[in-house]
């Protein structure tokens, strides 16, 4: 099931589904958090479960719902003057992502049982966030193909 | 003594007439059932007398209010499909899985011109009030920008539901018209029923006889008894024993009557035949048959 917009493109593997939009801009009649002339910049969400239309940048509202063997994958992308700076020098999406990379630490909002974890990349000239959540720490080795398979399957075009 | 003969005489002559009307009345029953085309004559007419009511199967028999799309053409359910497609602003792609997961869904085609829609929009405002079964997702479908403003979708569509602006859609599950709701067992991906109304109470009963259905076949599929050890092994040695005789699975003599083996003729062939039968054997063969037991 392929899926593009805004430069993005991914061909979602059996199970899974997403959603590829722009950053809703903060004003009076949203409760985005963030400057109101700010750019807005595409925010990618993928899972293994079916997304709630009430979602926060990094997932909140979504990761309530998860269950053990759930997923969820976001790319966040940032303003094109972050690219190839320090905490963006990792070249690619990271597509191959190990049980060890996650803790209940680098979870944006901590759930019992959860893990997360927060990957900072450029690609193609363009600054993004990897934040992936699984629904229970434990079930990583399980699960963590799938997401792996999803971020493999998943382009970022030049802008 | 002649009053004994006479008393004899008339009830002779009642029961006569009580045999006479009860054979008439057998006769009367018979010609009915003929009538109806039952009987035990193979070779008589199956077909019954007089024609049978022509059931209602086309599309133009059927009588839908105005403001509903009459049903599609075909006997049975549509396929389902998984969803991609643009948000209602148009500004976000999304895509969702409709089958091979866990949950259900209820897929509504909707328009954001059609008056009936309207009371459906309205509805899935308040998510609180559809009373949706537990383990069931709502998705809205439209068409896509080709056949839809999205401004005015945007202007419908309920924050608490997936809307999905797709054209393709309709097409993959082979909607009539607007409003449609399709019922889809998300493990599967089979659809489970399907059908529209003037309102969401008339279409979630619809879909809520359509899932009590489903359940019910399931559940008597649960039911079936398993066929005792005695009969299944009976059966493997007829099968094994057969095998062993050369007669393999598919073979002509399992399935015909005169591959088997002899049958004994006991009957008296002086009879009058009053019936037409095809029998090709010869009678005067008949001091070969075996005798009978």
């Amino acid at each position: 099931m392929k899926l593009q917009s805004h430069g993005i493109e991914t061909d979602l593997p059996p199970g899974w589904e997403g959603r590829i939009g722009l950053r809703t801009t903060p004003s009076a009649d949203t409760r985005s958090i963030g400057d109101a002339s700010e750019v807005p910049h595409p925010i990618v969400h993928l899972a293994n479960f079916a997304l709630p239309e009430q979602r926060g940048d990094f997932g909140s509202g979504a990761v309530d719902l998860m269950g053990a063997d759930d997923v969820l994958v976001v790319l966040f992308e940032y303003g094109p003057e972050c690219a190839n700076t320090a905490l963006f020098q990792r070249q690619g999406i990271p597509a191959n992502l190990t049980p060890s990379m996650f803790s209940s630490s680098a979870l944006q909002r901590t759930l019992p049982g959860q893990a997360g974890c927060q990957i900072f990349f450029t690609e193609n000239g363009r600054a993004f966030c990897s934040y992936t959540v699984l629904g229970r720490q434990s079930s990583a080795r399980r699960v963590l193909p799938q997401a792996n398979d999803t971020l493999s399957r998943t382009r970022i075009a030049p802008r | 003594m002649t009053a004994v003969v006479v008393l004899l005489g008339l009830v002779v002559a009642v029961l006569t007439l009580l045999v006479v009307g009860m054979l008439r009345s057998h006769a009367e029953i018979l010609k009915r059932l003929h009538q109806l085309g039952a009987g035990l004559d193979p070779d008589g007419p199956s077909q019954p007398a007089s024609p049978a009511p022509t059931p209602v199967t086309s599309r133009e028999d059927f009588q839908v209010m105005p403001q509903v799309p009459a049903p599609p053409d075909r006997e049975e359910f549509g396929g389902a499909a998984d969803l991609v497609g643009v948000s209602p602003g148009g500004n976000e792609a999304l895509s969702v899985r409709i089958t091979g997961v866990e949950h259900d869904t209820i897929v509504a085609f909707l328009s954001s011109g059609c008056i009936t829609c309207q009371k459906f929009w309205d509805a899935f405002a308040k998510p609180r009030k559809l009373k949706l079964p537990s383990g069931t997702r709502l998705v809205i479908v439209t068409k896509g920008v080709d056949g839809e403003s999205p401004s005015s979708v945007a202007s419908l569509a309920p924050g608490g539901f997936p809307t999905v602006m797709t054209t393709q859609a309709f097409t993959d599950y082979d909607v009539p018209g607007s409003p449609y709701f399709v019922y889809v067992h998300g493990p599967s991906g089979r659809v489970r029923g399907e059908g529209t109304g003037p309102d969401w109470d008339q279409v979630s009963s619809l879909l809520s006889q359509a899932t009590v259905d489903a359940g019910l076949v399931t559940s008597l599929d649960g039911q079936q008894v398993a066929k005792p050890d005695a009969d299944a092994e009976r059966e493997a040695r007829i099968d094994r024993e057969l095998y062993a005789a050369g007669v393999a699975p598919g073979d002509a003599s399992l399935y015909s009557v005169e591959a088997s083996g002899p049958v004994d003729h006991e009957h008296d062939h002086d009879h009058d035949h009053d019936h037409d039968h095809d029998h090709d054997h010869d009678h005067d063969d008949h001091d070969d048959h075996d005798p009978p037991a």
